[in-house]
């Protein structure tokens, strides 16, 4: 039995779902070989309602669009899923200058012949994988119009010159896309309609505490509490659009944390994890006073960590 | 018409106002600052957690009430001293830091005091001061003064329970002020002594630097919705501009560009439906002779702002040229990156079957392509810049920030034109400060702010102006610097037999909107600078969509136009 179904019954997903995953282990083992591809993740996605949505999607074959802004945990999801179906997991990144090569494969010259080479959604076909599709909508449309076939109803990878390669029934692309109110983009209608979208809701105050217990089971409850409500702040002011959100970093507010379990103070482990994630110097400044009213500058770990 | 425009401190104090309220949806009827001009976080806070816990509203309503009484400012300071003390009870169990805090408060205030100079404290309320004096030297522990018994009660009553609600504060604030100061209510305020009330709004400022505590916002004119209202006089009566309007418009802003037969084919088709009453003007601001008093004064105004711009211009040169080469930089990645790149041979990449014999012959190995480092970028920009009065407090940023943008664009070859547009007694000013041909961008030091802004049709008559051989076989973008917040004296025309609407408001901005999407209908990708306050930002996503970026200083331009004219380049963006 994996460690994330576990906890998935402990924080009661649907039944139903996790019967049909244990079926799908069944059905599709971990392939010989990659397990080294299978991800073992640090942290646990919550969210019941995010879960059940994935699950249900993933199992009915769709592939998944993970839509939504910075830090509502997509990567952490998409993983969890890796882990939880025991796939092997090639994640792509897409920028600007993403093709049809960098993805599906390239030809190239091996000493003796020219030979194709196979890019990670060909070996994620291939060998039944999920493909995670990070941040999908920085890549150009027409640059993604090669995946369409093996998105859709065909399944399959069509290489010029090669054979066409059927995707393995067990393989799924798992896309994430971030939207914030400026600067980013939506993907075009034929690349959408290839996904099932499931737009990612902020963490919620008792999943962040949950996030935080799980992770330092000895931190002192209230003033986890007072973390969780300066991240909501910090959330509240980013979607306000009075600071960017370089400074609304869950990773950030957790280093801060193992960074006070180390012996820094509060107030330094803050400035080195949160406030220093953005460059703009009056940022920082309005920052800072938000975790003034929120943090003493002085608290050690013995006092964030005792119980 | 005028927006309150926020000085760095501003903003910050704002800022901890709302992060205490948990909500950004208001407007600030108080800021606090120390009398050196330094936000004052705790009192912030606290203001910020009287909007939380209590119906602002309503108190604002009572603090209104006696807004004209000469004791105003001593009222404001003791009440607000009441209102801290009810808040602190409500949120300390949510906030433990407020205890801290608010000792850490104590002793700014002590610190503050002994900095003061003898003037200063010479205009401090000694009634005011000794409660302060009282309040804070019991929050840090120090020794409390001696009060007078008057003084105790007094101290005692602007001890506001945190079990009260927003009625029981209103009660206590009243009985306050009835019982230590004998206030009979709204109708028997003492008045300000005569020419009193203009001395007070003009030295607003002054007092936030000098002895207040509490700041009152909203003292210009238009910062309240009623001042709009009152501008918007003789609506249902509107008969368009005339001939004399014309004459005006011709002396202050220079001829018209465009042919009068032009002219009209354009006002044909565009001033028409709920634009009806109004006509065009555009202009390359080439001057006319004139004796009329009234525009020989706005031109003065506008060469005294050219100077203003162009002191600035010269004091900021270092950050301006800095900033053009950042953008540039940026803006050269962005578009190598997205435009197509010419393909050039590699070792890997798509096989070149036509050379592929070179492998087994020459050992060439060099027979497939791969993207190269050359691009085409056939792009022209226009920028079109709200000239209205609402930009009057920020014309030399703005004209430093669309020199910025016009030069970066310049350096990479990309054509570019930027036109300012207002409207005046019926017309729709089109100012062309620096045309497609033109290399230098010297000439939007011109740029000044007075009048109306009627976004749709600026942006519908930009649109129109399209026949310069420059936009031939190019993609062009559209990237109007805008407050988000379209206003014009002249009315919509009602439909048929129907009455006439202001020009303001969701109607303005829907009208905007559509002008927005009937451009980009036309394949011109339409985006924003958005330079306004928060209220305004759901004009912004209505007009453009998720098009737009907001400013809030030259060090953010560069990330925020590039993003957006990466965005403009990959596609049309539907509007939301």
């Amino acid at each position: 039995m994996n460690r994330i179904y576990d906890f998935l019954q402990t924080e009661g997903v649907d039944g139903g779902l996790l019967r049909a995953v244990r079926d799908f282990w069944e059905k599709y083992p971990t392939p010989a070989g990659s397990a080294a591809r299978v991800p073992d993740p640090e942290y646990y996605y919550y969210g019941n309602k995010t879960w059940e949505l994935a699950l249900a999607a993933i199992l009915a074959g769709k592939n998944l669009l993970l839509a939504g802004p910075k830090a509502t945990g997509k990567n952490v999801l998409c993983e969890n899923l890796g882990a939880l179906f025991g796939r092997p997991v090639w994640n792509v990144s897409f920028h600007i200058n993403t093709d049809a090569s960098y993805l599906i494969g390239t030809d190239t010259f091996d000493g003796q012949r020219v030979s194709f080479r196979p890019g990670p959604i060909w070996l994620c076909a291939a060998q039944g994988g999920f493909g995670i599709l990070d941040e999908v909508n920085m890549a150009k449309n027409e640059a993604l119009a090669v995946l369409h076939a093996a998105l859709d109803f065909r399944r399959s990878l069509d290489v010029p010159g090669y054979e066409k390669t059927d995707l393995r029934p067990e393989t799924r692309f798992i896309a994430t896309m971030n939207y914030g109110y400026a600067g980013t983009r939506d993907l075009n209608e034929a690349l959408t309609s290839r996904f099932a979208v499931l737009d990612m809701p902020p963490i919620t105050e008792e999943n962040l505490q949950k996030l935080i217990s799980r992770r330092y089971p000895g931190i002192n409850e209230k003033l986890r509490d007072q973390f969780v409500k300066l991240y909501s702040e910090l959330q509240r002011k980013a979607e306000s659009a009075e600071i960017s959100d370089a400074a609304l970093d869950l990773r950030g507010l957790l280093d801060a944390l193992a960074l006070m379990e180390q012996g820094l103070r509060s107030g330094d482990a803050l400035e080195m994890c949160i406030v220093n994630k953005s460059f703009d110097a009056f940022e920082r400044g309005l920052i800072r006073d938000v975790i003034a009213a929120r943090i003493p500058a002085d608290l050690t770990g013995d006092m964030v960590f005792a119980p | 018409m005028i927006k309150k425009q926020y000085t760095g401190s501003a903003r910050r104090a704002r800022n901890i106002i709302w992060n205490a309220a948990g909500r950004y949806d208001f407007d600030l009827p108080f800021m606090a600052f120390f009398p050196n001009g330094k936000p004052d976080n705790y009192f912030n806070m606290a203001a910020g957690l009287v909007q939380k816990w209590l119906d602002m509203p309503r108190l604002w309503d009572f603090f209104a009430s006696y807004e004209n009484d000469r004791r105003a400012d001593e009222f404001d300071d003791l009440l607000w001293l009441g209102l801290e003390n009810c808040v602190y009870e409500k949120e300390l169990e949510e906030r433990p830091i407020l205890r801290q805090l608010r000792r850490a408060r104590g002793e700014e205030f002590f610190r503050e005091q002994q900095q003061l100079s003898r003037q200063q404290m010479e205009y401090q309320s000694m009634t005011v001061y000794t409660q302060q004096e009282y309040r804070w030297a019991r929050a840090c522990g120090r020794k409390a003064p001696l009060l007078s018994p008057r003084e105790k009660r007094m101290a005692a009553a602007l001890e506001f329970s945190g079990s009260l609600d927003t009625s029981g504060v209103l009660a206590a604030m009243e009985g306050f002020l009835r019982s230590f100061f004998r206030w009979q209510g709204p109708a028997e305020s003492v008045p300000l002594r005569p020419a009193g009330a203009l001395a007070k709004a003009l030295l607003r400022h002054e007092h936030k630097r000098r002895d207040r505590l509490l700041v009152r916002c909203g003292t210009g004119e238009g910062d309240h919705d009623k001042a709009r209202a009152q501008r918007h006089s003789g609506l249902g009566r509107f008969v368009g501009p005339t001939a004399e309007d014309e004459a005006y418009i011709r002396a202050v802003f220079g001829r018209c560009s465009l042919s009068e037969g032009e002219r009209r084919i354009l006002e044909n088709e565009l001033c028409v439906g709920r634009d009806q009453f109004c006509r065009l003007w555009v202009t390359r601001g080439e001057p006319t002779e004139t004796d009329d008093r009234d525009a020989l004064e706005v031109r003065e105004s506008a060469a005294r702002q050219r100077a203003r711009n162009e002191a600035y211009f010269a004091g900021h040169s270092a950050l301006i040229d800095h900033s053009v080469r950042a953008l540039s930089t940026r803006l050269e990645t962005v578009l190598s990156s997205y435009f197509r790149h010419l393909p050039e041979p590699s070792r890997s990449g798509r096989l070149r079957s036509e050379v592929a014999y070179r492998l087994p012959v020459l050992n060439d190995t060099r027979i497939f392509l791969r993207s190269g480092e050359e691009t085409e970028q056939p792009l022209c920009v226009d920028l079109l810049l709200d000239a209205s009065q609402s930009r009057m407090n920020s014309q030399e940023v703005l004209s430093a920030e669309s020199y910025i943008l016009a030069e970066s664009l310049r350096k990479l070859h990309i054509p570019v034109r930027v036109s300012a547009f207002r409207s005046l007694r019926g017309f729709l000013v089109l100012e062309q400060l620096k045309d497609w041909s033109q290399s230098d961008c010297k000439g939007l030091l011109r740029y000044y702010a007075g009048g109306w802004n009627r976004d749709g049709l600026a942006v519908e008559t930009l649109g129109r102006l399209n026949d310069s051989p420059v936009l031939q076989g190019r993609r062009r973008l559209l990237l109007v610097l805008t407050d988000a917040s379209p206003n014009d004296s002249t009315p919509m025309a009602g439909e048929g037999l129907g009455l006439h609407r202001e020009y303001e408001g969701q109607a303005a901005v829907t009208a905007a909107q559509e002008a927005v999407r009937a451009l980009r209908a036309s394949g011109v990708g339409v985006g924003a600078v958005f330079h306004g306050n928060t209220h305004n930002l759901p004009n912004a996503q209505q007009i453009y969509g998720h098009a737009y970026v907001r400013i809030q200083k030259a060090g953010q331009l560069s990330q925020g136009v590039s993003d957006l004219m990466l965005m403009l380049m990959r596609e049309n963006v539907p509007l939301r």
